[in-house]
């Protein structure tokens, strides 16, 4: 690229290029805050002006130039040369731009020093010249800035306020509690999130009623609703109905968390699928243990004997963030240099972070428990706390034997139930808050990439595309919404029951909050069909075996550049069905409208056509965006539609 | 080809009905292939008003088709390819195999791929006309097959399923094992063209069960163990018969391909005509000109009869470069660019020698070739060999084009390593995959082989090719040291990336008949038919390695190919068979003198009288946007292909659902289009009727927007 003198402002300068800095630093003032889009509450702390902006795994050589802010809620890098709001291709976050970054998604931070970086803590010593920084994120995104060009002291200024602010110590600090926007929830009616007694109701009778006679075996308890016997446990939960609350209240002391077994799911023959942890280290008698084991037999329609499986021995949550650290710098080379590196060995690479064989791990006890259940068995899924693998499991079985799950608002309630109810604590797996008692560990990530294979082997089972697994990843450190930040319900509870500062609840699954309606189209799988869930195939068994599992591209290259296939991909699948899908609604149409009823309104999308693989992550920056209208293919709920011709005209 | 535009008006719904999809899709729609599960979709969404009985027929027919496909094995698979030969069979294998805890985890292995169901009923079809002669034990044959060795009471080792006992029969095309133990027969068949090696295992007095008899090494990535019992010689007959029929050659006998018979509705010796082929890309042209100097191969006998050159050559400039070229093989032409006229012409190395001779006439027919592309005033000369190989040759008298000699020119090594080293490296392919996968070694236990590296390797200099002549509008010549094994890898994927031409079924026929056969690659060499010399170290995958970059090209464009994998894995089982003349012999000299084209049947014969089969659903051969394909030769794209070299284990056969789906897709629009044209014309006649009536025309049904 060509610098460009005069009054104009300069965004791509070669970094050799010294007299760079000859340029007077008035006109770039012209570039002042107020094309960066703060929301509600956010408050800019820092600000470096002249800031280089490499590409991602580039060779460091040419950047955009720009300002870099941090606020209590991003890292934001603005310039001139975001000016292509007509020809937007990726993904648009209302929330957070292309540019941005949700502090909450800062893994780690770097400081770059000649040709070696140092990794930051909180408290690290800054130099005063900063030459420049290196950030991975935990969506594994990469940032290099430079302050070459910047005034003195910007870079160590803003690398200072960035490390203070990334790694928050008090939950408090999260910007979910100083957003001010006002809150309309417009979240899809299906989606439960089992914090009321009837959710808990329902989803028993829901699951017990499928033979037609009510199941009386298990119940909704009150023992905890004011958390008093655990507080990592929801406030309703359901147990064996001979189970007495003091029976109850007394067992629990026993297990690891006060947590004693809850139910999660009963199959159609009336299987159980029970949550249950391990007794405390300091407890030999195992009665208690007994007692409840007796008493889900009990529940049992045949009264059989139910199958414990233990949770503990191949992954744990300390051996997967060890292995995962490695995954993560795997997936987020610095330079083009390397990223060849690591292509010279990737295969034995991969293997060495044992990603794969940890999801291959929870699928192989997924099926193991699943069958069980499918044979009409009762499954204990046992585990420390029962609060992280048992998440990871339980969520999966449920997906194999019951299709409900299988659509989006099913996804997201069985979310709500198996994790955020079930009190998997996201607030330390996710890094939220720098505390040493707290370890993080990506077993949302492993979910959901089990949950991407399963799409993989079953793809017209499921109602969503992977884009909406990869997006919810994303959407796990925006630290707006309160589903992914706290560790268990009471937590949520005591900060939204504050009386001095109520935390407003958002909950991430009100996807509009984010997107607007073109983008959740995406989130729609065209291969879904929902007549094979009401009928047939109700359970789905994947293969496991670490051969027949695939690396989740989309989620773990996007950041990438240099592998991204242009006008290829296989999100060509999707769109190729898509344009079917369209083809016959179009027919549909055509044939009721010439025959016999009168058309419904119809509703219409711009669609691109020529897109790269990790559309929709990425910015297309080559060729001119092809668009094709298709029509709502009626796998959108209908309120959610909007015209064609205001999505044209809407602000963006 | 056709294009398609994209741009639909919402409202414009008369051209919907031809945007997304080419017409030869509809063959598809035509093949009874979908899954029983549509049955329900088509219900409830068409039931209100559809006339549902042509679907439905179309459905139960494929119903019982896969509910057969195991059971209906015992004659399923003799025409077919050998792939085709496995599916069914092993499906019991799931539950009975004990060592490992994937073999329990099939749930998806009963409803076969979908496309292998479809040609197992085929076949079987035909099959049991043939067999009501045959008896029923025996094998069934095609025409011009004969049992010639029979053993009983043979057991096979399945390394799968464990021991099956049988009859064993070697024909002149097969060896065809069939058990009588089990209640569902057990069959596996194995033309002897893909027969590397055979065997015996363990003498008379052998101790054990099952440790006397034949072990067969295959050249399709598994071996096959049969054991027979220690009583009079059992085994003699059959393993005699087997040397014979599986090495014909060496035992003077001729390859089943002279004396296979079928006839088939097409004729694939027809599929290829070079000078319509050369005409397709323009030639002749101001440039470029048609050559008949190899008429009678007397200039080269590895190069076919017609070529193209630089129309300012002369026959005297011919044969000076020819003469200067390792055997003979002159810078020619494969490619030309429709806009900017860069090629992409082949070659053998220069005969530089220790001396570092030059010959004028070459450097002088070398810019002309140049000179023939006006966009560019540089020419790349593309080496696909490490340059430490090439500078090795030179010692043998051959090497590379020195920059100094050839002005302008720019020589580029692509360090692609020869036949030995990507044959030791399939060699340790096969350890990893067959029989049992080390899965907790898997990911490094591939590294290891390099097998994938090397795919890499000849992607990357594909793409560099591709590079120059699109986006530089550069012309490049590629050679290695012969020209006839790395050169066609490069130049043929090149084309594949740059032509989407040959991205068609019959296109790809195309190339493989251009850039391999009449190129001599010398696939008897390079394959051994019917030869006994298992360990001659002119064999190496070459071929193979050329159809892996293919696939790998369609794993990262899977709209952008006509054909579907079946094609490919068909290609290469034919490629062993020696069914089909196609690929016997090591050039067009030959073929011609051994009269290939009168004396034996075309693989494209057989494979373009069942197109249907070999369809993508998802061929998209619309969009301007996938003219020129760039695939990303990185290890992080680049994948193994587990449904080609681990298809013997049960445990690995994926299917790829994606595809039946978007059948199931197809064949939904295809009915709601004819329920239009139903509509349409209804509406006609109501039309017509109610000009006629005096009442008011009420033709629109009310329409808001």
């Amino acid at each position: 690229m060509e610098n460009k003198t005069g009054n104009n402002f300069i965004s791509y300068v070669g970094f050799e290029q010294h007299e760079m800095q000859l340029l007077g630093t008035s006109h770039r003032d012209s570039l002042s805050e107020n094309s960066m889009k703060l929301l509600a509450g956010e408050l800019l702390i820092a600000k470096a002006q002249n800031v280089l902006m490499f590409a991602p795994v580039g060779d460091l050589t040419q950047g955009i130039s720009g300002i870099l802010s941090v606020t209590n809620f991003k890292l934001s890098f603005v310039t001139t040369d975001d000016t292509n709001s007509e020809d937007v291709t990726y993904q648009q976050n209302n929330l957070c731009g292309y540019t941005d970054t949700c502090l909450s998604n800062i893994h780690d931070i770097y400081i770059i020093i000649g040709d070696k970086k140092r990794r930051l803590y909180t408290g690290s010593t800054i130099p005063s010249k900063v030459e420049g920084i290196f950030i991975v994120c935990k969506n594994m995104r990469t940032w290099s800035f430079s302050f070459k060009f910047s005034p003195v002291g910007c870079g160590k200024n803003l690398l200072t306020t960035l490390l203070h602010h990334a790694f928050p110590s008090r939950h408090q600090l999260l910007f979910a509690y100083d957003y001010k926007e006002p809150y309309y929830n417009s979240m899809e009616r299906g989606v439960h999130l089992f914090r009321d007694r009837a959710d808990w109701e329902n989803e028993l009778q829901r699951t017990t009623r499928i033979r037609g006679n009510t199941n009386k075996a298990w119940r909704v308890s009150t023992a905890n609703v004011e958390f008093e016997f655990s507080l990592s446990l929801s406030q309703y939960i359901i147990v064996p109905a001979s189970v007495t609350d003091s029976q109850l209240t007394r067992a629990a002391g026993h297990f690891q968390g006060s947590r004693p077994p809850v139910w999660s799911w009963s199959s159609e023959r009336g299987a159980a699928l029970v949550r249950m942890s391990e007794l405390l280290p300091t407890i030999t008698e195992r009665t208690q243990e007994n007692i409840m084991l007796e008493n889900i037999r009990k529940s049992h329609p045949q009264k059989l004997e139910p199958i414990v499986i233990e949770l503990k021995k191949d992954v744990t949550v300390k051996s997967l963030a060890t292995g995962y650290a490695k995954f993560i710098s795997l997936c987020s080379p610095e330079n083009i240099r390397q990223f060849w590196m690591q292509d010279n060995n990737f295969y034995s690479l991969l293997e060495g972070t044992k990603w794969l064989r940890s999801v291959s791990y929870c699928l192989e006890k997924s099926v193991e428990a699943s069958d069980c259940l499918n044979a009409g068995t009762s499954v204990i899924l046992q585990e420390g706390e029962s609060r992280d693998l048992c998440c990871v499991i339980s969520s999966l079985i449920q997906l194999l034997l019951d299709p409900y799950y299988r659509t989006i608002t099913g996804f997201e309630s069985l979310l709500q139930k198996e994790w955020v109810a079930a009190g998997h604590p996201f607030c330390d797996r996710l890094g939220h808050i720098m505390k040493s008692s707290s370890e993080r560990s990506p077993l949302l990530l492993l979910y959901l990439d089990c949950v991407w294979q399963l799409c993989r082997q079953f793809p017209a089972e499921f109602e969503f595309t992977e884009t909406y697994l990869t997006t919810l990843w994303d959407s796990a450190h925006i630290s707006i919404f309160d589903t992914f930040i706290f560790n268990c319900e009471k937590d949520r509870y005591d900060a939204a029951m504050d009386p001095a500062s109520p935390l407003i609840l958002r909950s991430v699954w009100d996807w509009r909050e984010q997107f607007n309606d073109s983008d959740i189209l995406l989130f729609y799988n065209p291969l879904y069909s929902m007549s094979l869930s009401s009928t047939g195939k109700t359970y789905i068994k994947p293969v496991f075996n670490i051969p027949c599992l695939e690396l989740w591209a989309q989620c773990y290259f996007r950041w990438i550049p240099p592998l991204e296939i242009r006008n290829g991909g296989r999100n060509h699948i999707e769109l190729y069905s898509r344009l079917i899908q369209n083809d016959i609604s179009h027919l549909k149409v055509n044939a009721n409208g010439s025959c016999s009823s009168p058309v419904d309104k119809v509703t219409t999308y711009l669609v691109q056509m020529n897109i790269d693989s990790f559309y929709p992550f990425t910015n297309k920056k080559s060729g001119n965006v092809i668009s094709t209208p298709i029509m709502n293919n009626s796998t959108l709920p209908t309120e959610s539609l909007l015209d064609v011709q205001s999505l044209l005209t809407a602000p963006d | 080809m056709t294009i398609h535009t994209c741009d639909i008006d919402a409202d414009d719904i008369q051209k919907l009905t031809d945007i997304t999809t080419p017409t030869d899709l509809r063959d598809t729609l035509d093949a009874p292939n979908i899954g029983s599960i549509i049955l329900e979709i088509v219900d409830a969404i068409l039931a209100t008003s559809m006339e549902k009985r042509s679907s439905a027929e179309l459905l139960n027919i494929e119903k019982n088709n896969s509910k057969n496909a195991s059971s209906d094995s015992l004659n399923s698979d003799s025409k077919s390819s050998s792939l085709n030969s496995k599916i069914g069979q092993e499906s019991e294998c799931w539950d009975k195999a004990s060592h490992s805890k994937s073999f329990s985890t099939s749930s998806t292995s009963t409803d076969n791929n979908i496309v292998s169901a479809l040609e197992t009923k085929k076949e079987t079809q035909e099959q049991r006309s043939e067999n009501l002669s045959g008896s029923d034990t025996g094998p069934p044959l095609f025409s011009g097959e004969h049992v010639h060795g029979q053993a009983r009471e043979v057991t096979y080792l399945c390394p799968y399923s464990g021991p099956a006992r049988g009859i064993l029969s070697v024909t002149n095309y097969k060896l065809y094992f069939k058990s009588i133990d089990r209640e569902t027969p057990y069959v596996v068949e194995v033309p002897l063209g893909v027969v590397s090696r055979i065997e015996k295992v363990g003498g008379a007095s052998s101790r054990g069960e099952n440790s006397y008899g034949i072990e067969v090494f295959c050249k399709d990535m598994r071996n096959l163990k049969f054991a027979h019992k220690q009583e009079n010689h059992s085994r003699r007959n059959v393993f005699e018969k087997l040397q014979q029929y599986s090495f014909p050659l060496s035992h003077k006998l001729p390859l089943f391909a002279f004396q296979y018979s079928e006839t088939f509705s097409e004729n694939g010796w027809n599929v290829y005509e070079p000078i319509a082929e050369l005409k397709r890309m323009g030639v002749n042209n101001d440039m470029w000109k048609i050559s008949k100097i190899n008429d009678t191969y007397s200039l080269c006998d590895s190069y076919p009869a017609v070529w193209a050159v630089p129309a300012a050559a002369t026959d005297e400039d011919l044969q000076a470069a020819a003469a200067f070229r390792s055997r003979g093989r002159l810078p020619v032409l494969s490619w030309i660019h429709p806009e900017s006229q860069a090629t992409i012409t082949r070659c053998a190395q220069p005969l530089v020698g220790v001396g570092g001779k030059r010959s004028r006439e070459d450097e002088r027919y070398v810019q002309l070739i140049m000179d023939a592309n006006a966009q560019s005033h540089k020419l790349f000369i593309m080496d696909a060999r490490p340059s430490a190989n090439a500078i090795a040759n030179k010692a043998k008298g051959g090497g590379y084009e020195s920059e100094d000699a050839y002005q302008n020119a720019e020589l580029v090594f692509l360090d692609i390593h020869n036949i030995h080293v990507m044959r030791e490296s399939l060699r340790k392919l096969k350890e990893l995959c067959f029989p049992v996968i080390d899965e907790t070694r898997w990911l490094s236990g591939i590294e290891s082989t390099y097998w994938l590296k090397h795919i890499k390797c000849i992607l990357a200099g594909a793409l560099r090719i591709v590079d120059k002549v699109e986006n530089h509008k550069t012309s490049v010549l590629v050679h290695c040291s012969d020209g006839w094994d790395r050169t066609p890898q490069l130049t043929a994927l090149a084309m594949l990336m740059l032509d989407p031409y040959y991205r068609t079924i019959r296109g790809f026929e195309v190339l493989v008949e251009k850039e391999w056969l009449s190129f001599g690659h010398k696939f008897q060499q390079r394959i051994g038919h019917g030869d006994e010399h298992h360990s001659d170290a002119d064999r190496s995958p070459v071929f193979l390695q050329f159809i892996d970059c293919v696939w790998q090209i369609y794993q990262q464009f899977p709209n952008a190919f006509q054909f579907n994998e079946h094609f490919l894995i068909t290609i290469l089982d034919h490629l062993y068979s020696c069914r089909f003349g196609t690929f016997l012999f090591n050039s067009d000299r030959e073929r011609v003198q051994e009269q290939l084209k009168q004396r034996t049947v075309s693989l494209w014969s057989y494979t373009n009288s069942q197109l249907s089969l070999y369809q993508n659903p998802l061929y998209w051969a619309g969009p301007l946007h996938q003219l020129v394909l760039m695939p990303i030769a990185s290890m992080r794209h680049i994948k193994l292909w587990k449904r080609l070299y681990c298809r013997w284990n049960p445990s690995m056969r994926q299917q790829d659902p994606v595809y039946q789906r978007t059948r199931e897709l197809l064949i939904q629009k295809e009915q709601l289009e004819k329920k239009v044209e139903e509509c349409r014309r209804e509406q006609a006649t109501r039309a017509n009727r109610s000009l006629t009536s005096p009442a008011p025309p009420r033709i629109h049904s009310p329409v808001h927007s």
